[in-house]
């Protein structure tokens, strides 16, 4: 079961890896995002119990709140480049606008 | 420090220094043609400063002081200084007398010519650099004096500058003196390695020698004698001094025969505690010297324009104060030097006067011809100055010039006959000389008339100096022995110099191969009055060996060509075609090393984490398999 | 019994998210990150941390899911090429991303990683609080006053401009 946890991390971790390269859209990277922050936090949770620690069960949650923040901003960025017009892509947003 | 300098020593420099300025800030825009008198008021000054300085160090002893600092880094320095020692002073005296003379004399040769006022302010700033240079107390100094001599010297040659002969004259001159100046150079930097912290000055090398390096010092013996060789027209870097009769006989009669050209000899004299351990240096400077002086000779006697004949004597009696320094005698050779300054210089001033009196710059044999009706005085003194030349007694030549070729014969019997035949050549080609110009006329000589000009004596600014520096020519020689008990002053080697006492009856031998070569000439000149001419028509395959220098001129023309062409090909294909392509190369590929890493910034998000995603797994490699 | 269960979580997650990576649909995606994080929840809850998992399905689950949803909603018309094309080559970039995972199989497999089974977690789970307001204030004032400011942020993040 050790391993198993482990290689769920893990796995989760490169499949929002590969969400963030892969995709154009920026909610898919967005969704991408909040992937890698549970697979991280899976990681977190187990060695926690491993080692008996709250200090560890702590961070999780801080972890937790943390990722729910950013992704609102995100989403709040998201929406700002709907309402300017440009298409929610990032090739659309390479070049720094005046 | 100046209340250890006596008064004479400062004037010998606040003089000329002045005289200058005076003359080319205040006289010379107002009013040009006056430009020579504060510089004649400043060789007046000199000249009885040099003899007041020679007096005292002949009854008290030599002076070395130095007067300031002028680099100074850490222990090791190099200063300004006066050495007013026997050897400085006597050649000094010479120097300082005959330079004023030469000055009056211009005075009364540049006349008529509208650029006089420069030729003074040049002619000024020679004498003060030659003063400069023999009083020097350094190499360093010294060198900084023989460059500055040699600046005069390109100016001076080249001084009709619309004339292309003497502008490539004094191109030469000066580009040949480079070449020897080079050696000093060098020799001056190997001094400051080999004698660290004294500044390269006399007082501290000269002791020490024994205790340096035995090949700097071989290596410094033969590179100031390199430098030597340019400077004083030794074989093989002499060929500059005939071309720099191009400039005015003033110039010729100062800096080439009298002066300028006894720098090298000087610069041997001065370095005898050094030059003297060398091994070989001593007996090469002898040969070459012997050498010089007969291969000279013999062109003198074969040349047609009156100034080239006195170069190549020149030459000759350069060649034999080298032997004289050579052979160890330096005594004897720098009493050659100081009474060749006197007869030298008042045969050059005497062409001059027939050349002025033909109102040409220089005059051939072909435009004189029976003067001694025309030009009794210049006759008197050419005939004092060329006994003396030829080293008849009681004048000054015999005592000067018979003693170094004395020591010749002593030296080896190879020598001896080198200094018999140079003995003889140098009485051939004076006498020569005297009796193609007063004698005749013949009949392929004008005898004196040119465009219309009948010649006559100039005038007085031109007459007085010869007739006072002819004194000298016939009188010097008598004080050969205060001349030893001068040099004696100051003297840094082991064995002071001597000056040997040549007695008549003794020096037979060389007196009867002077009067032989004056007879031969005789002979050739007057008897078959025509032979001047005629051989050259006849033997002309010998003439043009002759004229060519024994081949010397057409080798070192092709030498300067090799020069030009290497430095043609440097400059041009390996500068262009390697060193700017490896350059350009360098920046193109500056240039497409910035694109390539130019294209790694794409603007796209993705690619920026795919970066960071492979650089984790770089770093994760790295911890796992650590 | 426990073990079957985080391992059933664990495989589920796993298909999700991997189906979550090949959707081409940002709904789909949507909903697939839902089932995972609710089995992440789930593992949380077997591993003994019952807190942190009820806490998982309350934020993430339902209240960042739902802003998504929402903006997805919010998006213009999708377009046809959703997938990115990398400027290093296909197989490079395939395996720039895929290399960490396979580092970290190869450790996996070699031991490397804790050992043992957890069941720690309950009886740390009564500490939690103690922590977060102990040693950890300052960390939890923290992220409390980033929560304030991701609050404020996004108020002005959605004014209309003129």
């Amino acid at each position: 079961m050790n391993q198993a946890v482990w290689a769920a991390c893990f796995v989760l971790f490169a499949a929002g890896l590969s969400l963030l390269v892969f995709r154009r859209e920026l909610l898919a990277m967005l969704l991408g995002l909040e992937l890698m922050v549970n697979a991280a936090n899976i990681g977190v949770v187990y060695g926690a119990s491993l080692a008996g620690d709250a200090s560890g069960l702590s961070a999780a949650l801080l972890i937790i709140a943390v990722a729910a923040a950013e992704a609102v901003i995100g989403l709040s960025l998201i929406l700002r480049v709907y309402q300017s017009g440009r298409s929610p892509e990032s090739d659309a947003l390479k070049e720094l606008h005046g | 420090m100046t209340a250890v300098l006596p008064l004479s020593a400062i004037l010998l420099f606040a003089a000329p220094i002045s005289a200058i300025l005076i003359s080319f800030f205040l006289v010379r825009p107002f009013k040009p043609r006056w430009t020579h008198w504060p510089i004649l008021i400043s060789c007046g000054v000199v000249a009885v400063s040099a003899v007041h300085i020679a007096m005292r160090v002949y009854s008290s002893g030599p002076l070395d002081v130095i007067v300031a600092q002028w680099m100074v880094a850490g222990n090791w320095s190099l200063s300004f200084g006066l050495r007013l020692d026997g050897l400085s002073s006597a050649v000094l005296a010479m120097v300082a007398v005959v330079g004023a003379l030469i000055h009056v004399y211009a005075a009364g040769y540049m006349e008529e010519d509208e650029c006089m006022p420069r030729f003074f302010l040049f002619f000024h700033l020679f004498y003060l650099a030659m003063i400069g240079l023999l009083t020097s107390n350094n190499y360093v100094q010294l060198y900084l004096f023989w460059e500055m001599v040699g600046m005069a010297s390109y100016f001076l040659i080249g001084f009709w500058y619309h004339k292309a002969t003497a502008r490539r004259a004094a191109m030469q001159a000066f580009l040949v003196n480079r070449v020897g100046d080079f050696g000093f150079m060098l020799a001056a930097l190997f001094l400051l390695a080999a004698f660290p912290q004294s500044g390269t000055r006399f007082a501290t090398v000269f002791p020490a020698v024994g205790k340096a390096s035995p090949a700097l010092v071989c290596a410094i013996g033969y590179l100031l004698f390199w430098a030597a060789t340019a400077k004083s027209a030794q074989f093989p870097l002499y060929f500059w001094l005939p071309d720099a009769m191009e400039g005015p006989t003033p110039v010729s009669a100062l800096m080439h025969a009298a002066t300028m050209v006894t720098a090298g000899i000087f610069l041997l004299a001065r370095s005898w505690p050094l030059l003297a351990g060398v091994p070989h240096l001593p007996h090469l400077i002898a040969w070459i010297g012997a050498a010089t002086a007969l291969g000279a000779g013999i062109v003198a006697a074969t040349k047609m324009d009156l100034k080239r004949i006195l170069a190549y004597s020149t030459v000759s009696h350069l060649g034999i104060m080298a032997l004289g320094v050579g052979l160890g005698e330096i005594g004897a050779g720098i009493f050659h030097l100081i009474t060749h300054g006197f007869f030298k210089a008042v045969l050059f001033l005497c062409a001059g006067n027939i050349a002025h009196g033909l109102g040409k710059p220089t005059a051939s044999v072909d435009e004189a011809g029976g003067l001694i009706k025309k030009m009794p005085l210049t006759f008197v003194c050419f005939t004092a100055a060329a006994l003396s030349l030829a080293g008849i007694w009681p004048f000054a030549g015999f005592y000067s010039k018979d003693a170094v070729l004395d020591a010749a014969h002593a030296f080896s019997p190879g020598m001896g006959v080198v200094a018999s035949a140079i003995g003889f050549m140098s009485a051939f080609y004076i006498f020569r000389m005297l009796f193609l110009v007063f004698l005749g006329p013949r009949p392929r000589q004008t005898g004196g008339e040119h465009g219309g000009h009948h010649i006559h004596e100039a005038g007085l600014w031109m007459g007085i100096p010869v007739l006072l520096i002819s004194v000298g020519a016939v009188c010097v020689g008598w004080f050969g022995a205060q001349l030893q008990s001068l040099l004696s002053a100051g003297w840094m080697a082991a064995a002071a110099p001597t000056v040997p006492h040549m007695k008549v009856l003794e020096a037979w031998p060389s007196l009867a191969l002077a009067f032989a070569g004056a007879a031969a000439s005789y002979w050739w000149t007057t008897i078959k009055p025509n032979w001047d001419w005629d051989w050259r028509e006849k033997y002309t395959a010998v003439a043009a060996v002759f004229a060519s220098d024994f081949g010397w001129k057409p080798a070192m023309a092709g030498v300067a060509r090799a020069v030009v062409v290497l430095s043609n090909w440097l400059g041009l294909s390996v500068d262009k075609d390697s060193w700017d392509r490896l350059i350009e190369a360098s920046a193109e590929g500056a240039i497409e090393v910035g694109g390539a890493g130019a294209e790694l910034a794409t603007g796209s998000v993705n690619d920026y984490v795919w970066w960071m995603a492979a650089g984790v797994a770089v770093l994760l490699l790295v911890v796992i398999f650590r | 019994m426990v073990h079957a269960a985080i391992l059933l979580a664990g495989v589920v997650a796993v298909v999700f998210a991997v189906l979550m990576a090949t959707q081409k649909s940002l709904y789909a995606c949507a909903v697939c990150l839902l089932a995972v994080l609710l089995q992440t929840a789930a593992i949380f809850y077997f591993l003994g941390a019952p807190l942190v998992a009820f806490l998982q399905v309350m934020i993430y689950a339902g209240a960042v899911m739902v802003l998504v949803v929402v903006t997805i909603m919010a998006a213009p018309a999708e377009n046809a090429r959703a997938v990115n094309k990398p400027s290093a080559p296909w197989l490079l970039a395939v395996l720039g991303v895929l290399a960490p995972l396979g580092e970290a199989a190869w450790a996996l497999s070699r031991g490397e990683f804790s050992q043992g089974v957890g069941w720690g977690a309950s009886a740390a789970q009564m500490q939690v609080g103690a922590v977060l307001f102990g040693p950890y204030a300052v960390a939890t004032e923290a992220v409390g006053f980033l929560i304030f400011l991701s609050a404020l942020a996004v108020i002005d993040l959605n004014r209309s401009r003129p």
